[in-house]
């Protein structure tokens, strides 16, 4: 007789991140700390724009930072100069946070006392944007170089996320970026979200993107 | 390739299990895997045995299962598959449908004593 028996498991792994994501999620809650996952390609301007937010909010509310990179300390390293809390997670060589990765980073940082925690989520616009890491919103940067096609082709970051930003506008001349058609192209395929182009460099339309922030964090930790 | 840190996520669960239920051996481990999950089932071989090596089951053998992307249509009511008709009914050609499988990734059973 075959000594070996079939031991049923039944086990969902993306179904098992989602439980664990809004444990994470529930928690945030009841200590009244929002975090949003800011998702996007490798140097469309991620740390450029959390430096720029984090002036713009830090004298109104507490924040934190966690980093995430499959390497180095680099953006760990640019935050904490503006004196803000920081850590820095490595995912080591995986393309995607999950929850469990995520609350690692939340503990580490210490989220008690925070009013907004920023996930600087690892630069790829395919696995993160499948993998719910417990964030509150999410949001994602399309710079200009990158093209006005990325909806097209990774539709389904562009259709997960509550925000677009659309991040160096000030060299749109350079390039034949169509604002309109990326517009048209994202809210087809996500009709309730919000674009606002900005220049993380410049500051232009920096207001409009902290100010959805600040309206975000207020009515996730008053509710 | 995506595939390693969920192969990882796999071996864990399962090692988790084997320890919960006192299971020294195990044999096979069955995925079923959906044709619209993003895990691609010649990656997830690929990876496997370098996910294992070291492991406690590292002479486990791996079963991958293709579960069809399949949708019924809410116009009527037919169950067909998404891939093959190119996400249009292929009676009514309407493209208003729910899912009923195809993103699924799951460890279906172990075999072990």
């Amino acid at each position: 007789m075959n000594p070996y028996k079939v031991f049923e498991i039944k086990k969902n792994i993306i179904e098992d991140n989602n439980r664990e994501a809004q444990i994470v999620r529930e928690r945030l809650k009841k200590e009244k700390t929002f975090l949003l996952n800011l998702m996007s390609s490798p140097g469309s301007g991620k740390t450029t724009t959390v430096l720029r937010t984090i002036e713009a909010l830090k004298d109104e509310m507490k924040i934190g930072i966690i980093e995430a990179d499959i390497d180095s300390d680099v953006d760990a390293y640019a935050v904490a100069q503006t004196g803000t809390k920081v850590v820095q997670l490595h995912t080591g060589g995986m393309c995607r946070l999950n929850a469990d990765m995520t609350e690692q980073g939340l503990l580490q940082l210490g989220t008690e006392e925070l009013d907004f925690v920023l996930l600087e989520n690892i630069g790829n616009l395919i696995c993160t944007a499948e993998s719910d890491t417990g964030a509150s919103k999410k949001a994602m940067i399309l710079s200009v170089p990158e093209g006005d096609d990325k909806p097209l082709k990774y539709p389904v970051m562009f259709s997960v996320v509550d925000v677009l930003i659309i991040n160096k506008i000030d060299v749109m001349d350079y390039f034949d970026f169509d604002l309109e058609a990326v517009k048209e192209r994202v809210t087809k395929l996500n009709p309730n979200i919000k674009i606002i182009p900005i220049s993380a460099k410049t500051g232009e339309g920096m207001d409009e993107w902290t100010n959805w922030l600040r309206t975000e964090v207020k009515n996730w930790n008053e509710k | 390739m995506h595939e390693l840190g969920v192969v990882f996520e796999v071996i864990k669960t399962v090692e988790k299990f084997a320890l919960e239920n006192e299971l020294t051996q195990i044999d096979t481990i069955v995925l079923q895997i959906g044709e619209l999950s993003s895990m691609i089932p010649s990656y997830i071989e690929a990876c496997y045995p370098a996910a294992i090596d070291g492991t406690r089951m590292q002479d486990t053998k791996l079963q991958i299962e293709i579960l069809p992307a399949n949708a019924l249509c809410r116009k009527c009511n037919k169950v067909f598959n998404i891939k093959e008709n190119q996400g249009l009914c292929p009676d009514c050609s309407d493209n208003d449908w729910e899912m009923l499988s195809g993103k699924e990734f799951m460890i279906k059973e172990i075999i072990a004593f």
